[in-house]
């Protein structure tokens, strides 16, 4: 072996050596947590220890979450109404194009679904849209907030709370109830009715998608071995595409159902009728 | 709080429930108002704009198409107008044509009448002339038949003085 063979092999061997005896160390049941797993995903998932205090109201830190997401959305939206939209030009540009893509996104959606009634459905699902979507990447940000316990804790996403995912699912009901009411009166009730899973389901999907990516960050973060690096990637992963897919199932789904309940009924043609049709054509 | 909250499981709360949904009413209003509608109003508006710019040049192209038939037309009009005044000049040239040719051939025709006429003028002053010549030649005729006998004699003369001088010169 020559001297240059040498000191390559010990430039390999030797990190490989120093890798395993890292990697066997912190194998070593070194778990940095302050509770357990199951207190971690307990917490995560029903907020028991981690309440926050807003004038006198113990609430879940999501809640805290959806206002300040609602803060920051309308006061983005007052300042493109102010400064933006008055300059809007015949030929957009790409700010003014994005805004008119999320609209028309949306816009388009409720028409192309609920072709004979979409004036509401529209706003209703840029709303929700836009809601599901930038509270999602709030979470992101991780905010602290002080609990009432003393603790801390980092902002999650406002639907990530099962009573921010029961309001959603259950209000995209009632709007497909009540473009049902509007368009078909009582057949529109019945055709809502029908359908009675579905703001359990829209609710429960909410909910579990969005956590989901909440507890398997926390399931990786719970580890120190993987608690480095790693998380980053998984965490916006999951976040992004939470934020990406859910808002496209509710707002699909939504708009789907409403297209659906809005739907002017068709009028069966009378038996005799049917009957006298046929014998003309056989005649 | 009236709702007994261990009777919901999942840390379910109504209270919460209304919380969020007061948030997300005063966030779709508050979207509605200034973001959704505004720019969906403006889109609607451009859209507007652009399909009134297309039936202004629909109608503008429609509009050209007509005049450019009634062009045509009054074109085609032009032309058979032109043409129909070009078979009048035609008409006109032809008749002005025969009418010289007439005119010509009645100017030959007199001019030639005219030619006999003077031929036979002519013709006659000649005839006349030469039967006066012919009565001149017939007097003088006369004359000289009447005149006849001094004539041979001298003749007569002539030819013993003839004869005479030829004796003298043979003898000579």
């Amino acid at each position: 072996m020559t001297k240059k063979q040498t000191i390559i092999f010990l430039c390999i061997v030797v990190p490989v050596i120093a890798l395993l005896i890292v990697g066997v160390v912190l194998t070593d049941g070194l778990y940095m947590g302050g509770e357990t797993l199951d207190e971690t995903m307990q917490n995560a998932v029903l907020h028991e220890n981690d309440k926050i205090s807003i004038l006198g109201l113990e609430v879940n830190p999501a809640l805290v979450s959806a206002y300040l997401v609602t803060v920051l959305l309308l006061l983005f939206a007052a300042i493109v109404r102010i400064f933006v939209i008055p300059r809007f030009r015949l030929i957009p540009g790409k700010f003014q194009l994005l805004l008119e893509q999320a609209v028309g996104m949306f816009d388009g959606m409720s028409r192309s679904y609920s072709p004979h009634r979409n004036g509401f459905l529209g706003a209703y699902i840029f709303a929700a849209g836009a809601y599901i979507f930038f509270g999602t990447l709030f979470e992101l940000a991780g905010v602290p907030v002080v609990t009432a316990s003393g603790g801390s804790v980092a902002l999650p996403a406002p639907l990530s709370d099962i009573n921010g995912a029961i309001m959603m699912g259950c209000l995209s009901y009632l709007v497909i109830l009540s473009g049902g009411i509007l368009s078909n009166g009582f057949r529109g009730v019945g055709r809502t009715l029908k359908e009675f899973s579905l703001p359990i389901s829209m609710s429960f999907r909410l909910f579990g998608a969005l956590l989901s990516g909440m507890l398997v960050t926390e399931l990786v973060y719970s580890y120190l071995m993987l608690s480095i690096v790693l998380p980053v990637f998984v965490g916006v992963m999951f976040t992004l595409l939470h934020a990406v897919v859910q808002t496209y199932v509710l707002t699909m789904l939504t708009a789907l159902f409403y297209g659906e309940v809005c739907e002017p009924p068709v009028r069966k043609e009378k038996r005799y009728k049917r009957k006298k049709h046929q014998i003309q054509t056989e005649v | 709080m009236a709702w007994n909250l261990a009777a919901l499981p999942l840390n379910i709360d109504p209270q919460q429930i209304l919380l969020h949904l007061l948030n997300f009413v005063i966030l779709f209003a508050g979207l509605w108002l200034l973001l959704y509608k505004p720019v969906r109003n403006f889109m609607k508006k451009r859209k507007e704009y652009y399909e009134q710019m297309e039936e202004s040049a629909k109608e503008k192209e429609r509009e050209a198409e007509e005049k450019r038939s009634a062009y045509e037309q009054k074109l085609a009009e032009a032309d058979h107008e032109i043409e129909e005044k070009r078979a009048a000049v035609r008409q006109e040239l032809e008749n002005y044509e025969l009418k010289r040719k007439q005119a010509a051939e009645e100017q030959a025709a007199a001019v030639l009448s005219e030619a006999h006429k003077r031929a036979a003028e002519d013709r006659e002053y000649t005839v006349r002339a030469a039967r006066k010549e012919i009565s001149a030649l017939v007097a003088d005729a006369t004359e000289k038949l009447a005149l006849n006998k001094s004539t041979s004699e001298m003749y007569d003369q002539f030819l013993d003085k003839a004869e005479r001088g030829d004796d003298a010169g043979g003898k000579a």
